[in-house]
């Protein structure tokens, strides 16, 4: 675990300072959370076992403090326990490869000697130690199928060439990858987060569900009954707040 | 960018944003030059009224510009589009594959008016409505329609939509009549949409499919029972039964929100491609990630220079000579890379030196295949071809050794090595032919001479048989037809050996009659004959030694244990293998070899029946030495007719022969063990007719082996068996048990004597169905 730590967590520059905890260490989740969707895609991984990954990630941090462990390697390791919760199993080689390549893009594929072994040891050992620390707690309801039904009913209420003009399924589902980046998922519910997204996909492109004025009810309380218009705005502000890093991190 | 997605943001967000944009987006050259034209149509529509509930978000509404100015560049390119067919699908997801919920309006509660007024504003023409007969007319009917079967999902029943499918959109059902007394108010029709009059909000349908789009005309329109109405509707049926039920409660309930395929399905569905995830950060844009750093691509390499690894070691091990060692290796780098060339060409090589040349060659060849161009692997082959092509030229395989060399030159047209080994084998080849043809001449000259002797032999021999044949046709009352075979058997056969081909053919038409006969027989032979053959030729046994008996039983015991039940497997396994011996080299040689063997125990025989005072054992070794000098003299045959029938196989060395003549020497003593002699000595009429018929079933094998081999053993044989069937049956059997068990070895002294009885039993079966027919 130590080879790991030092090998990967070469951006020591961006550890917490002692003042302003909140801002760097969310940056660093940030930067963490990044990897675990770049390696997710380059691992040929689901949207939902990568927001299994991210869930664990941020589920292990909120009660671990990260100077405590390497990041890095329990995003490694979220990955692997992601892809045995979602039934989608990757082997801890291909992790490492691509993990290893992330960190020194462009090097060659490390051999497979002792130091291989080193690294694919402390990603099982680190497994269990997210294990524990989730209390085994690791499946996750993910706002993923509840937004796509939303999208279904929509889709069918709308008129069909508005709907196909504009991309809102597909924006919706981008905005919805992208929120994993912070820890909204542990935060809200995932109706919520699903009508949250779905509405902002609709404000980006100006579509406005038809008869919602002559409606009893909004279209976004018919998907989830306890859900309040300042929920939505919450989390469509953390959204937007999450992508206000991405430009400020290279 | 996608101008219109951009105009219909800004007319809703208003200027605020266009002015968002241009700051955010101004180094972006599409926008700079989009804006200047985008910001006229902003200006020029009157400010649209705010919607009360926009009202309440204007603060946010700030932030999600801003989001939207900063993201603009993705939001609303063009790629930036889910690649879903626009074409309107069927709703009838039956096998709710996800949850199937009620139209959301249905939930929204919203207005009647409202929803009859974005109905026709969305109806499309093509679209399948279903709705129920309200009346029938003379120009036609008119439905009201329940829920729509394609394009979109809404609730309509309530809201008294009307449509008339007119008499020329009804189809007839029969010749005569009118087609809509086939139609009953109240009827359930799937229709298709013809004509839309928005304003007047008139809808006219058709039942013909000509009036739905072309990847929907595979529905039935017209009557519909209520299960096939979609599920959507089922399901908002439900809802208005119970209004309580809230969108999640529904949707949590149904079975395919349970479904672990739902979010793949539903991507599917709305054109999502998981494979390249959409992202709005920078940097998670997967069109920017490069192939090489995917996990495929790496395992590959990583597992392709392990591989590699893992060989050199391997070479390492076989430059030390740790063959073993280098073996391993390499086996275990092309577990790691299935394809690894180097590994291949490493094995192929070492199995070369270890002389395993087919194995090397397999290695060789499928280096080649991964990498044709591989310099070594195409080297090593060649040089494994050709010698391998040697040893199959030292196992006299002269053709398979041809091709080998071909192929060598096939792949390298300069290989020396190749090209002198072949041009060597075929100077060899033609050499050895020409000896052989030598040697066949000088041999027929020999026999010729010798067949006149024999001829006369031959003669008086037959002339004995004839003596006692009718001895016994006195007993057994046989018929003419016998008699007639064995006097133009005997005619053909005293003949000059120039008639060969015509005894062949003779012989040949025989031995299908009298197989067709002893078909007949085994079946229809009545117990009087068996009692008879009992009565007359069961005492010869007795007569004989004691230690005959004594043997007989034995054997008889062996057999009945171990070929009983595989005998009649046997003949068909022997059957199967007619085709094969054609070919095979090795058949023809183990003739021969057996031939040899069985004049071996003829002679025994001659030794021990003559001690015996009986007349008929003494008739027999009259007969079986008569068979011996005719084989003897037939001996030389052969050679004379491999040349005339120009057999192919005649490449072969005499010397090889001879070895295969010392190879079968050691098994010969089994060959006199006949499970089907003794079967027949036990008594038991049932055996016998197996017994018997599988001496036809081997008659026609026989003949078979003789014209596709056309080896001298064999004519031999068949020369006997025009003498006489009855040792033809005994040597059949001899063939028999050639497959039989290794275990009954050293019993060919009774032996002969049961191949006696069988012949005598066979002769006499015969007679039997002659006399039948």
């Amino acid at each position: 675990m130590e080879a790991i730590s030092q090998d990967s967590c070469g951006g020591g520059d961006e550890a917490p300072g002692a003042e302003g905890w909140p801002a760097p260490e969310a940056r660093v989740h940030f930067r963490v959370t990044r990897f675990i969707m770049e390696a997710g895609v380059k691992l040929g991984m689901q949207s939902i076992p990568i927001a299994t990954a991210c869930a664990i990630y941020h589920k292990f941090f909120c009660e671990i403090n990260l100077n405590a462990y390497d990041p890095y390697l329990v995003a490694m390791s979220s990955l692997y326990l992601a892809g045995k919760v979602e039934e989608q199993h990757l082997r801890t080689r291909d992790i490492i490869n691509v993990s290893n390549r992330y960190f020194h893009p462009g090097s060659e594929p490390l051999e497979l000697d002792s130091r291989f072994w080193v690294i694919r040891d402390s990603i099982v050992q680190c497994e269990l130690l997210v294990l524990r620390v989730l209390r085994f707690q690791v499946s996750f309801q993910h706002p993923h199928k509840y937004l796509l039904h939303y999208l279904i009913s929509l889709k069918n209420w709308l008129n069909r060439y508005s709907w196909q003009r504009t991309p809102i399924s597909i924006t919706a589902w981008a905005l919805l990858r992208d929120s994993y980046h912070g820890g909204l998922c542990l935060r809200f519910r995932a109706q919520h987060i699903a009508v949250a997204v779905l509405h902002l996909a609709l404000q980006v492109y100006g579509v406005e569900v038809p008869a919602e004025a002559e409606a009893e009810k909004p279209w976004w309380q018919v998907f989830s009954d306890d859900l309040t218009k300042p929920i939505i705005d919450n989390i469509v502000s953390d959204l937007i707040q999450i992508y206000t890093m991405d430009t400020e991190i290279p | 960018m996608d101008r219109d997605l951009l105009r219909q943001s800004l007319n809703y967000h208003g200027p605020s944003l266009l002015s968002l944009l241009r700051s955010e987006q101004q180094d972006n050259p599409h926008f700079r030059s989009l804006l200047g034209s985008a910001a006229e149509p902003a200006r020029g529509p009157p400010p649209q009224q705010p919607a009360p509930g926009r009202k309440e978000k204007r603060i946010d509404n700030i932030e999600i510009q801003k989001f939207i100015s900063k993201k603009a560049d993705l939001l609303f390119a063009l790629s930036w589009k889910s690649d879903v067919p626009a074409t309107s699908e069927v709703n009838e997801d039956n096998e709710d594959p996800y949850a199937v919920m009620p139209p959301l309006e249905q939930f929204m509660e919203i207005p009647s008016m409202d929803r009859r007024e974005l109905f026709f504003r969305d109806i499309e023409r093509g679209d399948i409505v279903i709705g129920r007969i309200s009346s029938i007319r003379e120009f036609g009917f008119f439905m009201v329609l329940i829920c729509l079967g394609s394009g979109i999902m809404r609730d309509i029943s309530h809201l008294e939509i009307t449509a008339l499918c007119p008499l020329r959109d009804v189809p007839s059902h029969s010749n005569h009549g009118d087609p809509l007394s086939y139609y009953q108010t109240g009827d359930i029709i799937r229709a298709g949409i013809k004509d839309i009059d928005r304003y007047h909000e008139k809808l006219a349908v058709s039942l013909y499919s000509s009036s739905l789009p072309p990847h929907l005309s595979g529905i039935k329109l017209g009557v519909i029972s209520s299960e096939e109405l979609p599920l959507y509707y089922r399901r908002s049926v439900e809802l208005n039964s119970n209004s309580l039920e809230s969108y999640e409660s529904i949707m949590q309930s149904s079975l395919g929100f349970a479904n672990p395929g739902v979010v793949e399905f539903l991507l599917g569905k709305l054109g999502i491609d998981e494979a390249n995830p959409p992202s709005l950060m920078r940097g998670l844009q997967s069109k920017n990630f490069s192939e090489d750093d995917f996990a495929s691509a790496l395992r590959k390499k990583q597992s392709a220079s392990w591989a590699l690894k893992c060989v050199k070691v391997g070479v390492d091990y076989f430059k030390v000579g740790r063959h073993v060692d280098a073996m391993n290796e390499y086996n275990k780098a092309l577990e790691i890379d299935k394809q690894n060339v180097e590994a291949l060409v490493a094995r192929g090589a070492l199995y070369a030196t270890k002389g395993s040349l087919n194995k090397a060659i397999e290695d060789f060849e499928l280096a080649l295949e991964n990498c044709p161009t591989h310099r070594n692997a195409r080297k090593y082959l060649c040089q494994t071809l050709v010698e391998r092509g040697g040893q199959l030229e030292e196992e006299e395989k002269f053709l398979n050794a041809e091709s080998y060399y071909k192929k060598a030159l096939d792949l390298d047209e300069t290989f020396k090595d190749a090209e002198d080994a072949l041009q060597k084998l075929h100077k060899y080849m033609q050499k050895s032919l020409e000896l052989r043809e030598k040697q066949a001449e000088k041999e027929e000259k020999q026999k010729t001479k010798k067949i006149e002797t024999s001829a006369e032999k031959l003669r008086k021999l037959l002339k004995e048989e004839k003596r006692l044949k009718k001895k016994r046709r006195k007993s057994t009352s046989s018929s003419s037809s016998v008699s007639s075979g064995d006097e133009s058997v005997s005619s053909s056969s005293s003949s000059s050996s120039s008639g060969h081909k015509r005894h062949k053919k003779h012989k040949r038409n025989r031995s299908e009659s009298s197989r067709s006969s002893k078909r007949h027989s085994a079946k229809a032979s009545s117990n009087q004959i068996d009692q008879d053959r009992k009565d007359e030729y069961f005492p010869v046994p007795a007569n004989t030694s004691a230690s005959f008996l004594n043997q007989r039983q034995e054997v008889e015991k062996l057999l009945e244990k171990q070929d009983r039940v595989p005998y009649q497997k046997k003949q068909v396994k022997e059957k199967d293998r007619c085709p094969l011996s054609s070919s095979s080299l090795e058949i023809p040689d183990d003739f021969g070899g057996r031939s040899e063997d069985s004049r071996d125990f003829y002679n025994s025989y001659k030794t021990q029946a003559g001690s015996s005072k009986t007349e008929k054992p003494y008739k027999y070794e009259r007969h079986f030495s008569s068979r011996r000098d005719s084989s003897d003299s037939f001996s030389r045959n052969p050679e004379d007719k491999l040349k005339s029938c120009g057999y192919r196989k005649c490449e072969k060395d005499a010397e090889g022969r001879k070895e295969h003549y010392r190879k079968w020497e050691p098994g010969s003593m089994r060959y006199s063990t006949s499970p089907a002699g003794s079967d027949h000595s036990s008594k038991s009429v049932e055996k016998h007719k197996k017994c018997s018929y599988s001496g036809s079933r081997d008659f026609s094998r026989h003949e078979q082996r003789c014209q596709l081999s056309k080896n001298h053993r064999e004519y031999e044989r068949e020369y006997n068996y025009e003498e006489d069937i009855k040792t033809e049956v005994s040597e059949r059997d001899e063939v028999n048990s050639k497959e039989h068990s290794e275990s009954v070895v050293k019993k060919n002294l009774p032996q002969n004597l049961l191949n006696i009885f069988n012949q005598i039993a066979a002769f006499e079966k015969e007679k039997g169905n002659k006399q039948k027919n």
